[in-house]
Protein backbone atom coordinates (compact mmCIF):
# COMPACT_ATOMS: atom_id res chain seq x y z
CA UNK A 1 0.00 0.00 0.00
CA UNK A 2 1.12 3.75 -0.82
CA UNK A 3 0.87 5.18 2.75
CA UNK A 4 1.48 8.48 1.81
CA UNK A 5 -1.52 8.31 -0.94
CA UNK A 6 -3.77 6.72 1.86
CA UNK A 7 -2.90 9.47 4.46
CA UNK A 8 -3.86 12.60 1.57
CA UNK A 9 -6.85 10.76 0.70
CA UNK A 10 -8.82 12.35 3.38
CA UNK A 11 -9.27 8.90 5.09
CA UNK A 12 -7.16 10.58 8.25
CA UNK A 13 -9.86 13.72 8.58
CA UNK A 14 -12.63 11.53 8.05
CA UNK A 15 -11.53 9.25 10.91
CA UNK A 16 -11.36 12.14 12.99
CA UNK A 17 -14.05 13.50 12.67
CA UNK A 18 -16.08 9.89 12.96
CA UNK A 19 -17.37 9.56 9.22
CA UNK A 20 -15.66 6.37 8.57
CA UNK A 21 -17.63 2.96 8.66
CA UNK A 22 -17.03 0.70 11.30
CA UNK A 23 -14.87 -1.46 8.74
CA UNK A 24 -12.94 1.47 7.53
CA UNK A 25 -12.12 2.81 10.96
CA UNK A 26 -11.15 -1.05 12.22
CA UNK A 27 -8.35 -0.59 8.80
CA UNK A 28 -7.33 2.34 9.71
CA UNK A 29 -6.90 2.03 13.06
CA UNK A 30 -5.01 -1.38 12.20
CA UNK A 31 -2.61 0.57 9.75
CA UNK A 32 -1.91 3.23 12.31
CA UNK A 33 0.09 0.78 14.70
CA UNK A 34 2.23 -0.35 11.20
CA UNK A 35 2.61 2.96 10.21
CA UNK A 36 3.97 5.72 12.53
CA UNK A 37 3.64 8.32 9.97
CA UNK A 38 -0.04 7.87 9.73
CA UNK A 39 -0.51 7.93 13.30
CA UNK A 40 1.41 11.43 13.36
CA UNK A 41 -0.67 12.58 10.60
CA UNK A 42 -3.96 11.70 12.65
CA UNK A 43 -2.30 13.41 15.85
CA UNK A 44 -1.75 16.65 13.59
CA UNK A 45 -5.51 16.82 12.39
CA UNK A 46 -6.57 15.78 15.80
CA UNK A 47 -4.57 19.16 17.24
CA UNK A 48 -5.94 21.08 14.38
CA UNK A 49 -9.31 20.13 15.54
CA UNK A 50 -9.04 20.77 19.12
CA UNK A 51 -7.21 23.64 18.86
CA UNK A 52 -10.25 25.19 16.31
CA UNK A 53 -12.90 23.88 18.77
CA UNK A 54 -11.17 25.49 22.04
CA UNK A 55 -11.14 28.96 19.98
CA UNK A 56 -13.94 28.96 18.84
CA UNK A 57 -15.84 27.57 22.35
CA UNK A 58 -18.71 29.28 22.93
CA UNK A 59 -19.91 29.69 27.00
CA UNK A 60 -21.62 26.34 28.12
CA UNK A 61 -25.02 27.36 30.04
CA UNK A 62 -24.27 28.45 33.74
CA UNK A 63 -26.73 25.87 35.40
CA UNK A 64 -24.90 22.52 33.46
CA UNK A 65 -22.11 21.93 35.59
CA UNK A 66 -24.15 22.16 38.27
CA UNK A 67 -26.70 19.51 37.26
CA UNK A 68 -24.00 17.00 36.02
CA UNK A 69 -22.56 16.83 39.51
CA UNK A 70 -26.35 15.81 40.69
CA UNK A 71 -26.73 13.38 38.14
CA UNK A 72 -23.37 11.75 38.58
CA UNK A 73 -24.31 11.59 42.58
CA UNK A 74 -20.74 13.22 43.47
CA UNK A 75 -19.62 16.56 44.88
CA UNK A 76 -16.57 18.09 43.34
CA UNK A 77 -13.78 18.08 45.15
CA UNK A 78 -13.23 19.50 48.64
CA UNK A 79 -10.80 22.24 48.78
CA UNK A 80 -8.55 20.59 51.01
CA UNK A 81 -7.87 16.98 51.68
CA UNK A 82 -8.87 15.91 55.03
CA UNK A 83 -6.39 15.76 58.18
CA UNK A 84 -5.92 12.19 59.13
CA UNK A 85 -4.30 12.90 62.83
CA UNK A 86 -1.60 10.74 63.40
CA UNK A 87 -1.84 10.53 67.32
CA UNK A 88 0.66 8.21 68.99
CA UNK A 89 -0.94 5.10 69.70
CA UNK A 90 -1.13 4.09 73.70
CA UNK A 91 1.96 2.29 75.30
CA UNK A 92 0.45 1.02 78.26
CA UNK A 93 2.27 -2.54 78.43
CA UNK A 94 -0.10 -5.21 78.10
CA UNK A 95 -0.45 -8.87 79.43
CA UNK A 96 0.64 -11.42 76.87
CA UNK A 97 -0.16 -14.53 79.55
CA UNK A 98 -3.14 -15.70 77.64
CA UNK A 99 -1.46 -15.21 74.17
CA UNK A 100 0.88 -18.14 75.23
CA UNK A 101 -1.86 -20.22 76.74
CA UNK A 102 -3.33 -19.77 73.55
CA UNK A 103 0.08 -20.76 71.31
CA UNK A 104 0.75 -23.75 73.20
CA UNK A 105 -3.25 -24.75 72.81
CA UNK A 106 -2.60 -24.41 68.95
CA UNK A 107 0.56 -25.98 68.54
CA UNK A 108 -1.31 -29.38 69.98
CA UNK A 109 -4.59 -28.57 68.16
CA UNK A 110 -1.52 -27.96 65.37
CA UNK A 111 -0.29 -31.29 65.91
CA UNK A 112 -3.38 -33.36 66.45
CA UNK A 113 -4.51 -32.13 62.76
CA UNK A 114 -0.88 -32.95 61.29
CA UNK A 115 -1.30 -36.40 63.02
CA UNK A 116 -4.49 -37.08 61.42
CA UNK A 117 -3.75 -35.84 57.97
CA UNK A 118 -0.28 -38.29 57.83
CA UNK A 119 -2.70 -41.10 58.60
CA UNK A 120 -5.41 -40.19 56.09
CA UNK A 121 -2.65 -39.31 53.48
CA UNK A 122 -1.09 -43.34 54.39
CA UNK A 123 -4.57 -44.55 53.75
CA UNK A 124 -5.09 -42.60 50.41
CA UNK A 125 -1.97 -43.84 49.02
CA UNK A 126 -2.59 -47.55 49.75
CA UNK A 127 -6.28 -47.04 48.12
CA UNK A 128 -4.76 -45.22 45.18
CA UNK A 129 -2.42 -47.78 44.57
CA UNK A 130 -5.32 -50.68 44.29
CA UNK A 131 -7.37 -48.54 42.62
CA UNK A 132 -4.46 -48.22 39.96
CA UNK A 133 -3.93 -51.58 39.61
CA UNK A 134 -7.56 -52.40 39.03
CA UNK A 135 -7.37 -49.70 35.85
CA UNK A 136 -4.66 -51.28 34.74
CA UNK A 137 -6.55 -54.54 34.82
CA UNK A 138 -9.52 -53.21 33.26
CA UNK A 139 -7.93 -51.39 30.81
CA UNK A 140 -6.10 -54.55 29.30
CA UNK A 141 -9.56 -56.18 29.23
CA UNK A 142 -11.14 -53.70 27.33
CA UNK A 143 -7.77 -53.44 24.67
CA UNK A 144 -8.59 -57.21 24.64
CA UNK A 145 -12.52 -56.59 23.57
CA UNK A 146 -11.62 -53.81 21.64
CA UNK A 147 -9.47 -55.73 19.62
CA UNK A 148 -12.14 -58.72 19.26
CA UNK A 149 -14.67 -56.42 18.89
CA UNK A 150 -12.89 -54.92 15.35
CA UNK A 151 -12.26 -57.93 14.23
CA UNK A 152 -16.06 -58.96 14.43
CA UNK A 153 -16.67 -56.14 12.91
CA UNK A 154 -14.23 -56.19 9.76
CA UNK A 155 -16.04 -57.16 6.38
CA UNK A 156 -13.26 -59.22 5.62
CA UNK A 157 -14.54 -61.83 8.13
CA UNK A 158 -16.56 -64.87 7.70
CA UNK A 159 -18.44 -66.38 10.61
CA UNK A 160 -18.99 -69.75 10.37
CA UNK A 161 -20.92 -71.70 12.39
CA UNK A 162 -19.92 -74.57 14.12
CA UNK A 163 -22.70 -77.08 14.80
CA UNK A 164 -22.61 -79.66 17.60
CA UNK A 165 -22.69 -82.82 16.17
CA UNK A 166 -22.96 -85.58 19.20
CA UNK A 167 -25.12 -85.19 22.65
CA UNK A 168 -22.65 -83.13 24.26
CA UNK A 169 -23.79 -80.05 21.49
CA UNK A 170 -20.13 -78.81 21.47
CA UNK A 171 -20.43 -75.67 19.12
CA UNK A 172 -18.39 -72.43 18.64
CA UNK A 173 -18.06 -69.56 16.00
CA UNK A 174 -15.11 -69.58 13.81
CA UNK A 175 -14.37 -65.78 12.59
CA UNK A 176 -11.91 -66.47 9.78
CA UNK A 177 -10.58 -63.18 8.17
CA UNK A 178 -10.45 -64.31 4.33
CA UNK A 179 -7.55 -61.30 3.39
CA UNK A 180 -5.55 -61.74 6.65
CA UNK A 181 -6.13 -65.85 7.07
CA UNK A 182 -6.56 -65.02 10.82
CA UNK A 183 -8.63 -67.27 12.59
CA UNK A 184 -10.64 -66.56 16.02
CA UNK A 185 -12.75 -68.77 17.82
CA UNK A 186 -15.47 -67.92 19.89
CA UNK A 187 -16.66 -70.67 22.46
CA UNK A 188 -20.68 -71.00 22.40
CA UNK A 189 -20.66 -74.81 24.36
CA UNK A 190 -17.73 -76.61 25.05
CA UNK A 191 -18.06 -79.40 27.95
CA UNK A 192 -15.17 -79.50 30.34
CA UNK A 193 -13.13 -83.09 29.46
CA UNK A 194 -11.64 -85.14 31.23
CA UNK A 195 -7.65 -85.06 32.32
CA UNK A 196 -5.04 -85.91 29.02
CA UNK A 197 -7.50 -84.74 26.57
CA UNK A 198 -7.98 -81.70 24.90
CA UNK A 199 -9.75 -80.43 21.80
CA UNK A 200 -8.26 -79.48 18.15
CA UNK A 201 -9.60 -77.59 15.72
CA UNK A 202 -9.49 -78.31 11.97
CA UNK A 203 -9.45 -76.67 8.81
CA UNK A 204 -10.49 -78.99 5.72
CA UNK A 205 -10.28 -79.05 2.05
CA UNK A 206 -12.54 -80.64 0.06
CA UNK A 207 -9.48 -82.38 -1.66
CA UNK A 208 -9.63 -83.94 -5.26
CA UNK A 209 -12.20 -87.26 -5.28
CA UNK A 210 -13.59 -86.40 -2.35
CA UNK A 211 -10.35 -86.99 -0.13
CA UNK A 212 -10.78 -84.62 2.82
CA UNK A 213 -7.39 -82.76 4.06
CA UNK A 214 -6.98 -81.53 7.53
CA UNK A 215 -5.17 -79.34 8.63
CA UNK A 216 -4.75 -78.29 12.48
CA UNK A 217 -5.71 -74.74 13.66
CA UNK A 218 -4.18 -75.83 16.90
CA UNK A 219 -5.10 -77.90 20.04
CA UNK A 220 -7.32 -75.93 23.55
CA UNK A 221 -8.34 -76.69 26.99
CA UNK A 222 -11.68 -75.78 28.51
CA UNK A 223 -10.62 -75.81 31.90
CA UNK A 224 -12.48 -73.58 34.51
CA UNK A 225 -10.42 -70.65 33.49
CA UNK A 226 -11.29 -71.04 29.60
CA UNK A 227 -11.39 -68.09 27.23
CA UNK A 228 -14.46 -66.90 25.21
CA UNK A 229 -12.20 -65.90 22.25
CA UNK A 230 -9.50 -67.94 21.05
CA UNK A 231 -7.02 -66.97 18.45
CA UNK A 232 -5.60 -70.17 16.56
CA UNK A 233 -3.43 -71.01 13.62
CA UNK A 234 -3.97 -68.93 10.12
CA UNK A 235 -5.40 -70.97 7.03
CA UNK A 236 -5.83 -68.75 3.57
CA UNK A 237 -7.87 -71.60 2.64
CA UNK A 238 -10.71 -73.74 4.33
CA UNK A 239 -13.83 -75.67 2.87
CA UNK A 240 -14.83 -76.27 6.73
CA UNK A 241 -13.97 -75.67 10.18
CA UNK A 242 -13.97 -79.03 12.58
CA UNK A 243 -13.68 -79.87 16.34
CA UNK A 244 -12.51 -83.04 17.42
CA UNK A 245 -11.26 -84.31 21.18
CA UNK A 246 -7.82 -85.87 20.73
CA UNK A 247 -5.17 -86.85 23.33
CA UNK A 248 -3.15 -84.18 24.94
CA UNK A 249 -0.56 -82.67 22.86
CA UNK A 250 -2.11 -84.63 19.47
CA UNK A 251 0.61 -84.21 16.86
CA UNK A 252 -1.23 -87.00 14.41
CA UNK A 253 -4.65 -86.07 12.13
CA UNK A 254 -8.07 -85.82 13.63
CA UNK A 255 -9.69 -88.83 15.05
CA UNK A 256 -12.99 -88.19 13.23
CA UNK A 257 -15.24 -90.50 15.61
CA UNK A 258 -14.54 -88.05 18.42
CA UNK A 259 -15.63 -85.43 15.68
CA UNK A 260 -17.71 -82.94 18.24
CA UNK A 261 -18.96 -80.19 16.21
CA UNK A 262 -18.53 -79.05 12.23
CA UNK A 263 -19.49 -76.58 9.70
CA UNK A 264 -18.64 -75.18 6.12
CA UNK A 265 -17.10 -71.72 5.26
CA UNK A 266 -19.52 -71.67 2.17
CA UNK A 267 -23.19 -72.84 2.05
CA UNK A 268 -23.89 -75.01 -0.53
CA UNK B 1 -23.57 21.98 45.24
CA UNK B 2 -21.20 23.87 44.16
CA UNK B 3 -20.26 27.15 45.98
CA UNK B 4 -18.58 30.35 44.20
CA UNK B 5 -15.67 29.61 46.21
CA UNK B 6 -14.71 26.39 44.64
CA UNK B 7 -16.24 28.17 40.88
CA UNK B 8 -13.50 31.00 41.59
CA UNK B 9 -10.58 28.64 42.48
CA UNK B 10 -7.41 28.96 40.38
CA UNK B 11 -7.42 25.58 38.16
CA UNK B 12 -4.63 23.11 38.35
CA UNK B 13 -3.57 22.28 35.17
CA UNK B 14 -2.72 18.57 34.10
CA UNK B 15 -1.77 17.23 30.99
CA UNK B 16 -3.85 15.11 28.88
CA UNK B 17 -1.63 11.69 30.28
CA UNK B 18 -2.40 12.56 33.57
CA UNK B 19 -6.31 13.23 33.23
CA UNK B 20 -6.70 9.90 32.02
CA UNK B 21 -5.22 7.98 34.65
CA UNK B 22 -6.90 10.37 37.18
CA UNK B 23 -10.58 10.21 35.23
CA UNK B 24 -10.49 7.03 35.39
CA UNK B 25 -9.84 6.73 39.32
CA UNK B 26 -12.85 8.62 39.39
CA UNK B 27 -11.15 12.03 40.58
CA UNK B 28 -13.17 14.59 41.23
CA UNK B 29 -10.75 17.24 40.72
CA UNK B 30 -9.92 16.03 37.52
CA UNK B 31 -13.32 15.35 36.20
CA UNK B 32 -13.56 19.56 37.59
CA UNK B 33 -10.76 20.35 35.82
CA UNK B 34 -12.23 18.46 32.65
CA UNK B 35 -15.66 20.18 32.47
CA UNK B 36 -13.76 23.78 32.77
CA UNK B 37 -11.65 23.00 30.17
CA UNK B 38 -13.68 21.69 27.75
CA UNK B 39 -17.22 21.96 28.48
CA UNK B 40 -17.43 25.30 25.96
CA UNK B 41 -15.86 23.95 22.96
CA UNK B 42 -18.09 21.03 23.15
CA UNK B 43 -20.96 23.10 24.05
CA UNK B 44 -20.17 24.75 20.54
CA UNK B 45 -20.92 21.60 18.33
CA UNK B 46 -23.86 20.85 20.69
CA UNK B 47 -25.56 24.00 19.61
CA UNK B 48 -24.51 23.49 15.92
CA UNK B 49 -26.58 20.71 15.88
CA UNK B 50 -28.69 21.66 18.36
CA UNK B 51 -29.62 25.48 17.98
CA UNK B 52 -31.86 25.77 20.74
CA UNK B 53 -29.78 26.53 23.76
CA UNK B 54 -31.75 24.89 26.06
CA UNK B 55 -31.64 21.48 24.48
CA UNK B 56 -27.79 21.95 23.86
CA UNK B 57 -27.59 22.51 27.51
CA UNK B 58 -29.42 19.14 27.98
CA UNK B 59 -27.45 17.12 25.73
CA UNK B 60 -24.13 18.70 27.25
CA UNK B 61 -24.89 17.34 30.17
CA UNK B 62 -25.79 14.19 29.68
CA UNK B 63 -22.01 14.17 27.74
CA UNK B 64 -20.53 14.82 30.68
CA UNK B 65 -22.54 12.25 32.64
CA UNK B 66 -21.20 9.82 29.88
CA UNK B 67 -17.96 10.86 29.95
CA UNK B 68 -17.41 10.56 33.58
CA UNK B 69 -19.52 6.95 33.56
CA UNK B 70 -17.66 5.60 30.62
CA UNK B 71 -14.26 7.26 30.65
CA UNK B 72 -12.91 3.27 31.24
CA UNK B 73 -13.49 2.23 27.39
CA UNK B 74 -11.70 5.40 26.13
CA UNK B 75 -8.85 4.26 24.61
CA UNK B 76 -5.98 6.30 24.23
CA UNK B 77 -4.15 4.13 20.86
CA UNK B 78 -7.13 5.40 19.09
CA UNK B 79 -6.89 8.87 19.03
CA UNK B 80 -6.96 11.86 21.26
CA UNK B 81 -9.41 11.99 24.61
CA UNK B 82 -10.42 15.49 22.93
CA UNK B 83 -11.61 13.51 19.92
CA UNK B 84 -13.35 10.85 21.88
CA UNK B 85 -15.31 13.50 23.64
CA UNK B 86 -16.56 15.38 20.37
CA UNK B 87 -17.66 12.47 18.97
CA UNK B 88 -19.52 11.58 22.01
CA UNK B 89 -20.94 15.01 21.43
CA UNK B 90 -21.70 15.07 18.36
CA UNK B 91 -23.47 11.79 18.87
CA UNK B 92 -25.33 12.62 21.34
CA UNK B 93 -26.50 16.04 19.79
CA UNK B 94 -27.80 13.96 16.61
CA UNK B 95 -29.23 11.53 18.81
CA UNK B 96 -31.13 14.31 20.04
CA UNK B 97 -31.91 15.89 16.83
CA UNK B 98 -33.62 12.34 15.64
CA UNK B 99 -35.48 11.54 18.76
CA UNK B 100 -39.43 11.83 18.59
CA UNK B 101 -39.68 14.23 21.39
CA UNK B 102 -37.21 16.78 19.78
CA UNK B 103 -38.94 16.28 16.55
CA UNK B 104 -42.46 17.07 17.55
CA UNK B 105 -41.19 19.98 19.36
CA UNK B 106 -39.89 21.50 16.45
CA UNK B 107 -42.95 21.40 14.21
CA UNK B 108 -43.91 24.77 15.49
CA UNK B 109 -40.55 26.40 14.39
CA UNK B 110 -39.24 27.79 11.04
CA UNK B 111 -37.76 25.82 8.86
CA UNK B 112 -34.21 26.82 7.24
CA UNK B 113 -33.82 25.11 4.19
CA UNK B 114 -30.61 24.90 2.75
CA UNK B 115 -30.58 27.06 -0.78
CA UNK B 116 -31.89 25.45 -4.18
CA UNK B 117 -31.66 21.85 -2.71
CA UNK B 118 -34.80 21.09 -0.62
CA UNK B 119 -32.79 19.65 1.84
CA UNK B 120 -32.84 20.96 5.14
CA UNK B 121 -29.56 22.29 6.68
CA UNK B 122 -29.06 21.68 9.79
CA UNK B 123 -29.01 24.57 11.94
CA UNK B 124 -29.61 28.53 11.87
CA UNK B 125 -26.20 29.84 10.32
CA UNK B 126 -26.95 32.98 12.41
CA UNK B 127 -25.94 31.81 15.64
CA UNK B 128 -23.81 29.12 15.11
CA UNK B 129 -21.67 30.11 12.27
CA UNK B 130 -18.31 29.69 14.94
CA UNK B 131 -15.94 27.10 14.50
CA UNK B 132 -16.10 24.29 12.00
CA UNK B 133 -19.57 25.87 10.57
CA UNK B 134 -17.88 28.89 9.94
CA UNK B 135 -14.93 27.12 8.05
CA UNK B 136 -17.78 25.47 6.67
CA UNK B 137 -19.17 28.91 4.70
CA UNK B 138 -15.65 29.36 2.82
CA UNK B 139 -16.60 25.71 1.11
CA UNK B 140 -18.71 25.62 -2.20
CA UNK B 141 -22.53 24.98 -1.86
CA UNK B 142 -22.04 21.47 -2.92
CA UNK B 143 -19.35 20.30 -0.41
CA UNK B 144 -20.73 22.51 2.59
CA UNK B 145 -24.17 20.58 2.02
CA UNK B 146 -22.41 17.04 2.01
CA UNK B 147 -20.47 18.76 5.01
CA UNK B 148 -23.73 19.54 6.63
CA UNK B 149 -25.33 15.90 5.71
CA UNK B 150 -22.48 13.79 6.89
CA UNK B 151 -20.97 15.64 10.07
CA UNK B 152 -23.87 18.11 11.35
CA UNK B 153 -26.80 15.58 10.48
CA UNK B 154 -24.87 12.15 10.84
CA UNK B 155 -26.44 10.77 7.79
CA UNK B 156 -24.00 7.89 6.00
CA UNK B 157 -22.66 7.74 2.80
CA UNK B 158 -25.67 5.42 1.75
CA UNK B 159 -28.40 7.31 3.07
CA UNK B 160 -27.07 10.56 1.53
CA UNK B 161 -26.50 8.46 -1.92
CA UNK B 162 -30.16 8.13 -1.74
CA UNK B 163 -31.25 11.49 -0.65
CA UNK B 164 -29.53 13.43 -3.09
CA UNK B 165 -29.93 10.79 -6.12
CA UNK B 166 -26.50 10.55 -6.74
CA UNK B 167 -24.20 7.05 -6.52
CA UNK B 168 -23.06 6.20 -3.15
CA UNK B 169 -19.14 6.08 -5.07
CA UNK B 170 -19.80 9.83 -5.93
CA UNK B 171 -20.48 10.51 -2.55
CA UNK B 172 -17.71 9.19 -1.09
CA UNK B 173 -15.22 10.87 -3.37
CA UNK B 174 -17.13 14.17 -2.95
CA UNK B 175 -17.12 13.86 1.17
CA UNK B 176 -13.31 12.98 0.58
CA UNK B 177 -12.69 15.95 -1.06
CA UNK B 178 -15.33 18.37 0.76
CA UNK B 179 -12.82 16.93 3.70
CA UNK B 180 -9.68 17.48 2.63
CA UNK B 181 -10.37 20.83 1.68
CA UNK B 182 -11.52 21.88 5.14
CA UNK B 183 -8.43 20.30 6.39
CA UNK B 184 -5.99 22.99 4.51
CA UNK B 185 -8.42 25.69 5.77
CA UNK B 186 -8.27 24.66 9.35
CA UNK B 187 -4.41 23.85 9.35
Amino acid sequence: MNIQEYISSGVVESYVLGLLSAQERFEFEQFCETYPELKAARESFELAIEKQAMENALEAPAQVKERVWAAIQQKPAPKTSKIISMEPTSTKPRSFGWLAAASVVLFIVAGYFAYNYYNQNKELKTTNSDLQAKVNRNDSILNKMLEDQKMMMNPDVTVVNLVGTTPAKASANIYWDSTSADVYMVIKNMPKLPNGKQYQLWSIINGPGGQLQPNSLGLFDMGDDKKVILKMSNVKKADAFAITIEDKGNTGGPTLEQLQSMGKTKLQ
Amino acid sequence: MLSFNQLLEPKTKYNEEQLVVLLNEQNNDAFNYLYDNYSGALFTIINQIVPDKDTAGDVLQEVFVNIWRKINSYDPTKGRLFTWMLNIARNAAIDKVRSKGYRDNQKNQPIIEGENSGITMSSNPEVTDVGLKKILTKLNEESRKLIDLSYFQGFTHEEIAKMLGIPLGTVKTRIRTAIIQLRTMIQ
